[in-house]
């Protein structure tokens, strides 16, 4: 019956227009309904299979939001039938608990929806809201249901006015909610005059109780003397909270980052606040008179109480035409937490130093992002970006290129800006940080597919410069400064091009997209990436050595390897080969492995390598990022490597010794220590892993790992990935091929090992009881995962004490 | 609405497998048959399955469209004539490939771990292979491991993960098998050894190796 009921929901309805004419059809469907036998189904043009899917079928509490809402069909039936009473009790005590508790769940709401709710499902579940000018008799209420309304306007428009919502479709739907009215622009100077009653209560409180005279006569905010300042302190700091943020707001609005400072002092307030509120837990939560929730954790209140006034199947129907989505509200603890990350989000945009070069932009963004911020934080940060087409509403984004390549004088006063590459290369640079600012499943997404127009404007450029090339013959002046131009551009282009593809490589890590058998070739493909990010960074520094060279010309203060000092030992590009080094070390120590059957996977039956290759790299592929990558590639640089190459290589002691070198050059730069201090230690451990593993396997080559296949993957690399060359690098080098340790828990073992190592001059085999404790110890403290250790090739024997001598007969 | 869930017509979801290994069945693989869709009488077995292990609210029409246009595409695992097991796909044009889309696949509990997920989505996959499709999709959640390896271990790679995909606010991964352009090339080496496989078919590409030994 239900069935037949909804599909006559979906017999297309005619536009109501002067000539419609309205007939009641029920007995006609009724008759149809009779005539249906059961599972049979209607057809029709307008009534596909496909079109029914989106039908929700009437009735069914699944489906039917209307099914949910055992509470009142409107907000005037809510109202009257005393939801939303004002005031909220005739006690005026009670009546101040009350107010406080929809404060607090609000705010709890607004955490709910920042994070991805409706706000008809959050903030405007509150029936007061839904009829501020009801309040308005209530002063306390008003002003406070007023600023909230005005905060959530000015969240939602930043959000909307950098269109980082696409990501998250349901952040500004408030379709049918009453989010404009008239006097919000007044709430700061009502919720100004009410703070001000309410600090007279407070010092005429204080000062009855410490028996001074009152200065003033002024009615207490409640009735119970002992509870007064408790009471208005709790008030207070509320108030002031959202007085703060919502100056934080206006102020971060301003252009060009003019209001940063202010907005600085403002965010320390409402941290200051924000304790403040917490602090009032205790005296709330012991006052308290209310029907308690139960769940501490869970509850939307500092006194634990169940608010007044909220119900949020009044506005089912606002919600877009889906299932009612299940909701759970934040906590009143989760939600103070949340906004205190979100502030220190909002700050960390106000200290950036707004710097006009493109490499310090990008380094900023990706620090930013490596704390996860949430949607609102990421909406300001890309406002402050893009303003007006102009990167923070200031500097033309030609500039931001010129400066960039290092372009000399003679074109940078040329109308650089008329250049059309330059006008097309300007508006990748737009887009590429309005992808940077987005979340990270998005993000990664949207670089893939930005990949390709960068690749293109390449290519094109490549084919001018060709033709100006072809052109040299009737050479002038002005002609060779357009090649050199286009020169510059072009290596540009593509360095950003490789430096975008391997931040793309580098985010599959952090979301996860990798399985552990996959990660040879993706860092295989990584390697590939930063030999070609080095060639062009290098390229690049060559050039602008040689514009600036020119200039000084006269000095002659250049002597003649300053050209390949720069281009060779500068930090950055030191940094790029600790980068090469271990994802090339990665790829070749996983192959080596893989070849010496000490992991493998069961091949799937439906496709091969090949398949997961072309699928993971498809838009690196098909963007030709870089040129002439295949499988085939792949598999031709990795199908004879062995462990003893590997070794041989030493990859993971290169990087250690570049990490060396460097750490001089970036004394006094925090953020870049901590990228070197990641990547030594995945190197350390990588370089400790490889010892074992080698030891291990080239005592008994027999040894039948493959029969754990599959799992060592899993156990072996317990995933790995490393910052990127500007730090925008999106996962911090946490794990190596072995998690990392980062209590220390084996130390003692690691450096036993180490020892003797060193001592029996790199003879691993003497050192296998060291190496066995060492790995016993990671299993023992899950960092890594447990297996039997004579699959690792330890033998039982060797286990006991006394063996050495049959030890030594094995292994000769 | 998510964009991406609209575009495919349908969404797919799984309560995570948090499978309270409850009392195990005690039986042999053989004793378990499986069925493609037969008609309107299995349909109800689906529903029943399917709403109870999935968290996503399915519609009846939603199961329809599946049922009606895909019947070869459908299967069902029987034991002693219970319906244990179940998977419900599609497939057609998207973008200028035709792929096939795997939309619900459930074992009850006391059945898992046995290898009859694996054959029933197996046998949905063969069919869409046969049928010529390009590749097969399907989303499932990032916390839902049982599933993951499932497919991983089918050839799927990760290809996205989709943020906060489903209506309980968990983010999903979509996942990939591509078909290799030659099939019988891949029909054949099946029960050769593991570990050589790759390099059959590498030595089809012209890389020339020989090293195992
Ligand atoms: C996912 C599900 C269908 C698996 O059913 P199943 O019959 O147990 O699966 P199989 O026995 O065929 O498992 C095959 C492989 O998948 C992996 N796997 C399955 N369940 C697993 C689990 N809970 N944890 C880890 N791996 C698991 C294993 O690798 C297993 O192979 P192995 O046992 O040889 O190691 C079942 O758990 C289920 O119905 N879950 C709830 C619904 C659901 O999540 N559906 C998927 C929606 S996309």
């Amino acid at each position: 019956m239900a069935e037949k009921a909804s599909l006559v929901r979906f017999l297309p309805v005619p536009s109501p227009s002067e000539q419609t004419v309205w007939a009641d059809v029920s007995s006609l469907l009724n008759a149809a309904c009779e005539d249906l036998q059961e599972g049979e189904l209607i057809h029709g043009e307008n009534f596909s299979l496909f079109a029914a899917m989106s039908a929700l079928e009437i009735m069914d509490p699944k489906m039917d939001s209307g099914m949910e809402s055992c509470g009142y069909r409107s907000v005037e039936e809510a109202i009257e039938n005393n939801a939303a009473p004002i005031p909220l009790n005739h006690d005026r005590t009670i009546d101040v608990q009350c107010v406080i508790d929809v404060m607090d769940h609000l705010l709890a709401c607004e955490a709910t929806w920042h994070t991805g709710h409706s706000l008809a499902q959050t903030v405007f579940s509150c029936i007061y809201l839904l009829r501020l000018e009801r309040t308005s008799l209530h002063p306390l209420l008003h002003t406070f249901c007023r600023i909230i309304r005005a905060t959530c306007n000015s969240v939602i428009s930043v959000v909307s006015d950098a269109r980082t919502h696409e990501e998250e479709d349901i952040f500004i739907m408030a379709h049918g909610l009453p989010l404009k009215g008239e006097g919000d622009e007044k709430c700061l100077s009502m919720l100004q005059a009410v703070e001000e009653t309410i600090s007279r209560q407070l010092r005429a409180c204080k000062a009855l109780s410490s028996n001074k005279k009152v200065l003033e006569d002024i009615e207490p905010l409640q009735t119970k003397f002992d509870l007064e300042e408790g009471y208005c302190k709790a008030v207070l700091c509320r108030l002031r909270f959202r007085k703060h943020f919502y100056h934080t707001l206006i102020c971060m609005r301003k252009p060009q980052g003019k209001g940063f400072e202010l907005a600085k002092k403002h965010i320390a307030s409402c941290l200051s606040e924000l304790a403040e509120m917490v602090n009032s837990s205790v005296f709330l939560s012991s006052n308290a008179s209310g029907i308690c929730q139960t769940d501490a954790e869970d509850c939307t209140t500092a006194s634990g109480c169940q608010p007044i006034g909220f119900d949020a199947s009044l506005n089912g129907r606002f919600s877009a035409p889906t299932p009612p989505r299940a909701i759970k509200i934040f906590g009143w603890k989760k939600a103070v937490k949340y906004f205190e990350k979100l502030l220190h989000d909002l700050a960390i945009i106000c200290s950036f130093s707004l710097s006009p070069f493109f490499e310090d932009v990008l380094r900023f963004v990706g620090q930013f992002q490596k704390s996860k911020p949430d949607l609102v934080a990421r909406a300001h940060l890309h406002i402050l970006l893009v303003q007006d087409g102009k990167l923070y509403g200031r500097d033309y984004f030609y500039d931001i290129i010129s400066r960039a390549i290092s372009l000399p004088d003679v074109i940078k006063n040329q109308e650089l800006h008329k250049s059309d590459f330059v006008v097309q290369l300007g508006q990748l640079v737009v887009n590429l940080l309005k992808v940077l600012c987005t979340n990270a499943a998005w993000q990664r997404r949207k670089l893939g597919k930005i990949l390709q127009d960068w690749s293109v404007t390449s290519v094109q450029l490549e084919l001018a410069l060709k033709r100006e090339l072809g052109e040299l013959s009737k050479l002038s002046v002005d002609e060779n400064i357009c090649i050199k131009l286009s020169k510059l551009l072009l290596i540009w282009s593509e360095e950003q091009t490789f430096w975008i593809a391997s931040r793309f490589l580098m985010m599959g890590f952090e979301l996860e997209l990798y399985s552990p058998c996959e990660y040879c070739m993706v860092y295989w493909y990584l390697y590939i990436i930063f030999v070609k990010l080095l060639e062009k960074t290098q390229m690049r520094l060559a050039a602008s050595l040689d514009t600036s060279k020119k200039k000084g010309k006269k000095k002659k203060d250049h002597p003649k390897d300053t050209t390949i000092d720069a281009t060779h030992f500068s930090p950055l590009v030191l940094l790029l080969r600790c980068y090469i080094c271990l994802s090339e070390g990665l790829a070749m120590m996983l192959a080596a492995l893989s070849n010496e059957r000490m992991i493998s996977q069961k091949p799937s039956i439906f496709n091969s390598e090949q398949e997961r290759f072309i699928q993971h790299f498809d838009l690196l592929l098909k963007a030709h990022v870089p040129d002439h990558i295949s499988y085939v590639l792949f598999k031709k640089s990795t199908v004879h490597t062995q462990l003893t190459s590997v070794m041989k290589y030493n990859y993971f002691g290169d990087v250690q010794r570049i990490t060396k070198e460097l750490r001089g050059s970036f004394a006094g730069d925090p953020e870049r220590l901590a990228e070197l201090r990641q990547i030594e230690q995945v190197a350390e451990h990588n370089r400790i892993a490889l010892n074992v593993i080698h030891q291990a396997g080239a005592r008994d080559q027999s040894l039948k790992l493959r029969k754990t296949s599959g799992r060592h993957c899993g156990q072996m690399n317990a995933g790995g990935a490393f910052g990127g060359n500007r730090g925008v690098g999106p996962v911090p080098p946490e794990k190596g091929i072995f998690p990392l340790d980062h209590l220390h828990e084996c130390d003692l073992e690691k450096k036993e090992y180490m020892a003797c190592l060193k001592s029996s001059n790199h003879l691993s085999e003497k050192c296998k009881h060291f190496s066995k404790k060492y790995l016993q110890c990671r299993m023992e403290r899950n960092l890594m995962a447990k297996q039997d250790l004579s699959e690792l090739g330890f033998r039982e024997e060797l286990d006991k004490e006394g063996s050495k001598e049959r030890d030594n007969k094995i292994e000769k | 609405m998510n964009s991406e869930a609209a575009e495919e017509g349908t969404m797919i979801t799984s309560t995570s497998a948090s499978a309270s290994e409850s009392e195990k069945v005690d039986f042999s693989s053989s004793e378990i048959e499986y069925v493609s869709y037969g008609g309107e009488h299995h349909l109800p077995l689906i529903m029943r399955l399917v709403d109870e292990e999935l968290s996503e609210p399915y519609s009846i029409f939603t199961y329809r469209y599946f049922v009606y246009l895909w019947p070869q595409l459908s299967f069902l695992a029987f034991h002693r004539g219970t319906c244990i097991g179940t998977v419900v796909c599609k497939m057609g044009e998207h973008r200028n490939t035709f792929r096939g889309y795997i939309a619900m696949l459930v074992v009850i509990k006391p059945y898992r771990g046995r290898g009859i997920a694996t054959e029933l989505v197996t046998r949905s996959i063969q069919v869409m292979m046969e049928s010529g499709c390009q590749e097969v999709t399907l989303e499932a959640e990032v916390t839902n491991k049982g599933a993951l390896a499932l497919y991983g271990r089918l050839g799927f790679i990760r290809a996205k993960r989709l943020f906060r995909y489903y209506l309980n606010g968990v983010d999903a991964f979509r996942l990939k098998l591509l078909f290799p352009p030659l099939q019988n090339s891949f029909l054949l080496p099946m029960n050769k050894n593991d570990g050589h496989y790759h390099q059959d078919y590498l030595q089809q590409e012209g890389c020339s190796e020989s090293h195992h030994g």
